[in-house]
């Protein structure tokens, strides 16, 4: 009798609910643990006073690691599949490979010369280097983890960038107040004036953005038909982001971070940011800007969503992070 | 001999190598002082052996901050940007003042770096301006 009644049991339909139930509250945990374990976003901050990358988690806006790295890391940048950080060091003339999913070093590639900004393909199969004293580009290959080039630039080569949809490298040379444009084979395919002193730069769609310290501009530069203009920032502006039609440009004389509306060609907001804020980065999921403040050792986060502040984080000494330090 | 040749070369280029690159360098001190941050900032605003030294390019008085850029030519360190600002301090009678620098040595080509151009020169010189002008300035709130 009372095995049969079992037997019922299992032949019901609500046993059989609830067994799907069961299962599926169980897929829907898992699925929002992996969620959660996907969404890790990390800040990664150079500080040149004391040789050091500051780790920010960006999810809970803590600090979570301190890593050596060589003598005076400015800059940066990200293989955001490969999940790896490569950082150069001006004063050991070298650079830091970081693996971004345990945080540690884990090679060092000499260079021999003080490389100024990185910026890697979208295959991430190579990483390219200006090299500021000897007006160079180096290319290193992810793979080997060596030098494999080294091909002549204008003076002074300093950020640099690669456009997606043309397949270019974009490098500022600050001293000669120039931007050159290079195709895969290293083949230059314009050369454009810019104000004085480019600086950072940033590329996306038909466009290139460059910032012009000494002339509190924005050169802005058509990758189409080569036409140009410029629009005023703050006092010394180092860098510039643009996302979903506005500008992000950092002030380092100010201590305040401008937000230009490319559309209506207006600025829209200027922000308090710490002392001396020099670059920034976006994470768009997150909708968080960060920004490094050389002077006060710090990043400030904003909201971009409505601009508002969110916190100020310390990092180690002269924070800068020149290039895309935002794992994403 | 060989060991000391190796070490005189390691030395020669380790200290070549910490000097090499476009790296600004900082100069950040503060001093505590006896005066209300309101006090404290009129006497800053009026206080005139800063501006011997340096060019005042803005004030803000809402955040208590003067930034200055340099006047002086024949001085072992280059583009000089420096803000002073004024900080709360443990009760309402006292602040913080803080000086922050930024600069550059004056030789700005590849190593070999010549003597008297290097980082280590130019944050000695601009040390040398810092602290004491924070110590005077010190001096001339707390005698008023």
């Amino acid at each position: 009798m009372v095995n049969q009644k079992k037997l019922l049991i299992f032949n019901s339909k609500i046993f059989y609910f609830f067994i799907l139930t069961f299962f599926l509250v169980i897929l829907y945990f898992n699925f929002l643990y992996d969620f959660k374990r996907e969404y890790i976003s990390k800040a990664y901050i150079t500080n040149q006073g004391d040789n050091t990358v500051s780790i920010i988690d960006l999810t809970t806006l803590k600090k979570v690691k301190t890593l050596k790295v060589g003598v005076a890391p400015l800059g940066i940048t990200i293989l955001q599949n490969k999940k790896l950080v490569f950082v150069g060091n001006v004063g050991t003339d070298d650079i830091s490979v970081i693996d971004a999913v345990d945080d540690v070093l884990i090679k060092t590639i000499k260079l021999n010369t003080a490389p100024l900004s990185l910026a890697s393909n979208p295959e991430e199969t190579e990483v390219y280097i200006t090299d500021w004293f000897k007006n160079n580009v180096i290319t290193i290959s992810v793979e080997e983890m060596k030098v494999t080039r080294s091909s002549k630039v204008g003076k002074t080569p300093s950020g640099i960038t690669f456009n997606k949809k043309h397949q270019y490298k974009i490098i500022t040379n600050r001293d000669e107040n120039t931007i050159e444009i290079y195709d895969k084979n290293y083949n230059l395919v314009r050369k454009v004036n810019t104000g004085k002193h480019p600086f950072g730069v940033f590329s996306e769609g038909d466009f290139a953005y460059a910032a012009n310290v000494y002339d509190d501009s924005v050169s802005v530069i058509s990758l189409i038909d080569w036409s140009m203009y410029e629009f005023l920032v703050g006092a010394h502006p180092y860098n510039v982001r643009v996302h979903d039609k506005l500008a992000y440009i950092t002030n380092t004389i100010d201590d305040t971070l401008t937000i230009y509306d490319l559309d209506s060609k207006k600025t829209i907001k200027t922000l308090d940011t710490g002392e001396t804020p020099e670059n920034l980065d976006l994470n768009i999921k997150l909708n968080l800007l960060v920004i490094t403040n050389w002077g006060d050792d710090s990043i400030s986060i904003f909201d971009t969503q409505n601009f508002k502040f969110i916190k100020e984080i310390k990092t180690g000494a002269q924070s800068r992070s020149f290039g895309d330090f935002i794992l994403q | 001999m060989k060991k000391i040749i190796f070490a005189l070369l390691a030395i020669m280029f380790s200290s070549s190598a910490l000097s090499h690159g476009p790296t600004p360098q900082k100069v950040q001190e503060s001093v505590s002082i006896s005066a209300s941050p309101e006090k404290t900032w009129d006497a800053l605003k009026n206080y005139s052996e800063f501006n011997k030294i340096m060019k005042v390019r803005s004030f803000d008085d809402k955040k208590m901050k003067i930034k200055y850029g340099l006047i002086k030519k024949d001085v072992p360190y280059s583009d000089y940007n420096a803000q002073i600002r004024v900080k709360k301090g443990a009760n309402e009678n006292e602040s913080i003042v803080q000086w922050t620098a930024r600069f550059y040595r004056t030789y700005k080509l590849n190593p070999p770096i010549p003597e008297g151009q290097d980082d280590a020169t130019a944050v000695a010189a601009v040390k040398e301006i810092v602290g004491p002008g924070l110590a005077g300035f010190k001096k001339s709130v707390e005698s008023n």
